[in-house]
């Protein structure tokens, strides 16, 4: 966890940061006690200065000098962040770089569980780094077509040989004896 | 937990219930039978037995098991049917066919057809994701109804005439010379069966990515003696076992016009084992070759052998035979019994549909089996 500065704890304490910011640290101090004890440590020391100062001349005018040191503390931040741009996107809340990741995040997550939920990814477990497009070709017991993600496959039962003829037209057939049936039968799969 | 971790979880829960939503539809709705309502082939229903659908991630599989009993509504005996297996994928390919040759069936008979598929998409719409239609059915007087699609007319065509071809050799060797000599015969076929090599392919429409290099190697041709167009030169580009860019030049020897042909393929490797891999057919749909006339044949897809069990085969030499023509009338030519007694071809074309399915009657229910087939035609 990363805790936020002593200026920033300073302008929180006087009410003093802008409300995104405001809502931001009150998030980290919520679940952060020792920022949240110094948040608190900085509005009493405030209480007591304001209330030590109280009817003194020296500091009569306290409002007008709390308002100069306020300008003066943001014209700090502001001379900062010019010098050293990187450091203030590095204390960016992590809401926000989430927000910012976000979309490279998500299709890799997607991508990450559609994988993990394809038992057989075709592409993952056949030859289509040989070929682009349409491919044919006989498995053990089958011919399968297969274009991108989609495959349609002929399958073959099990039993007797089969015999695999290809036509340079670009179509694929198997023949074989049905053993239930004792029909010869022949299936053919089409490349176009 | 802090912030980003909450927003990680959150992600990653989302995903999770996106994907783990319920099949998107049924297995038995995913199947559609679609027959003309005039098709002298009718359905008399359709199994699903064990058919699966399930969700695979933002895909959908679809294991379909169906056992569909069809009825020769026709007045004629069928002799076969060729049903077409087509997807939402159709439009930009996936198409398939079941076809059962050899059929025997009289009119009011019934018969099965087996398909098993398994079709893996993304998650679609509504409806029917597979649908079966009839592209073809052939009658035993060579009458073919259906829209003829795929081009079935001329494949059945082919089937029953080398059933009826073989038929009659094997009827010719019973009456000739006995119950024993056809069981020779039967074994015989058997045996060579058992002895071809089996190859697995794969094929693609244009170049693949292989990037070795590639020589080109010159067909060589056997016969058929007969045979009404003749192969005078071919090439292809060869790497390994891949075959690409096959070329063809033919020429019309016989006085009638040819409107398709197909060689027959024969890879050697380099042990000098031949092996039956398949056909180079015409490529011209709109073919039409006058009495002398010579034309090219060219495919521009690229086919890859190995060996069963995925073991590289390298190719050492591509040799052609003519297996099948069609003439502009509509009637086929193909090889008799004796042109296909060559040795180098007997050794590895394949037997019939008809032969395979009476080889296959002996082993399984013997002798008296097939002579009783036989007897039926």
């Amino acid at each position: 966890m990363k805790h936020p500065g002593e200026i920033r704890l300073t302008l929180y304490a006087g009410g003093e940061l802008g409300w995104w910011e405001q809502f931001a640290l009150t998030r980290h101090l919520h679940r952060c006690p020792a920022c949240r004890r110094r948040v608190e440590m900085y509005r009493n020391d405030r209480k007591v200065i304001s209330e030590a100062l109280t009817g003194s001349d020296e500091f009569a005018d306290w409002e007008r000098l709390a308002a100069e040191m306020t300008a003066n503390i943001h014209l700090g931040l502001a001379a900062g962040e010019c010098v050293e741009q990187a450091r203030a996107e590095r204390t960016r809340p992590r809401w926000q770089r989430a927000i910012i990741l976000a979309p490279i995040v998500l299709p890799v997550l997607v991508l990450a569980v559609v994988l993990l939920r394809m038992g057989q990814n075709p592409t993952a477990t056949g030859k289509m780094d040989w070929v682009e497009g349409t491919l044919i070709e006989t498995t053990g017991g089958s011919i399968e077509w297969r274009q991108g993600t989609a495959g349609l496959s002929l399958q073959i039962p099990p039993g007797g040989a089969v015999t695999y003829l290809v036509n340079a037209r670009g179509e694929v057939r198997a023949r074989y004896v049905d053993e239930e049936t004792g029909q010869v039968t022949i299936h053919n799969v089409y490349a176009q | 937990m802090c912030t980003r971790n909450r927003i990680v979880l959150a992600l990653f829960v989302g995903c999770w219930i996106v994907s783990a939503q319920p099949p998107a539809t049924e297995a038995r709705s995913s199947l559609k039978v679609d027959f003309p309502k005039d098709s002298p082939v009718a359905v008399v229903g359709f199994d699903m037995g064990d058919s699966v659908t399930t969700t695979r991630g933002s895909a959908i599989v679809i294991d379909l098991r169906t056992l569909l009993t069809l009825r020769n509504a026709g007045s004629r005996r069928l002799r076969g049917v060729t049903l077409l297996v087509s997807t939402q994928e159709s439009a930009v390919g996936g198409r398939a066919s079941v076809s059962v040759p050899s059929l025997n069936v009289e009119p009011g008979g019934t018969f099965p057809v087996r398909i098993n598929l398994r079709l893996l998409r993304p998650l679609a719409p509504a409806g029917p994701l597979v649908t079966v239609t009839l592209d073809g059915a052939l009658f035993e007087d060579l009458s073919f109804f259906g829209p003829n699609l795929l081009n079935s007319r001329r494949s059945m065509m082919v089937w029953e005439l080398e059933a009826q071809r073989d038929r009659r050799y094997f009827k010719s060797v019973l009456s000739a010379s006995g119950p024993e000599v056809l069981r020779e015969k039967l074994l015989e076929s058997l045996a060579r069966q058992a002895a071809r090599p089996r190859l697995d392919v794969q094929v693609t429409r244009g170049r693949a990515t292989n990037i070795d290099a590639a020589r080109t190697v010159q067909f060589a041709f056997l016969g058929p003696a007969g045979a009404p167009v003749e192969p005078v030169a071919g090439s292809a580009m060869v790497s390994g076992g891949e075959a690409r860019a096959t070329s063809l030049e033919v020429i019309n020897r016989s006085k009638r016009t040819v409107r398709y042909f197909e060689v027959g393929l024969i890879l050697r490797d380099d042990t000098g084992r031949e092996y039956l891999a398949g056909s180079v057919p015409a490529s011209d749909p709109d073919l039409n070759l006058a009495p002398g006339a010579r034309t090219r044949v060219t495919q521009d897809s690229t086919l890859r052998f190995m060996a069963a069990g995925g073991r590289p085969l390298a190719i050492a030499g591509l040799t052609g035979y003519v297996s099948q023509v069609e003439f502009a009338d509509g009637s086929i030519w193909i090889p008799d019994r004796r042109a296909l007694a060559d040795p180098r071809l007997a050794e590895v074309v394949t037997p019939s549909p008809e032969e395979q399915r009476l080889a296959d009657l002996y082993r399984r229910k013997g002798l008296q089996a097939v002579i009783d087939e036989l007897s039926k035609f």
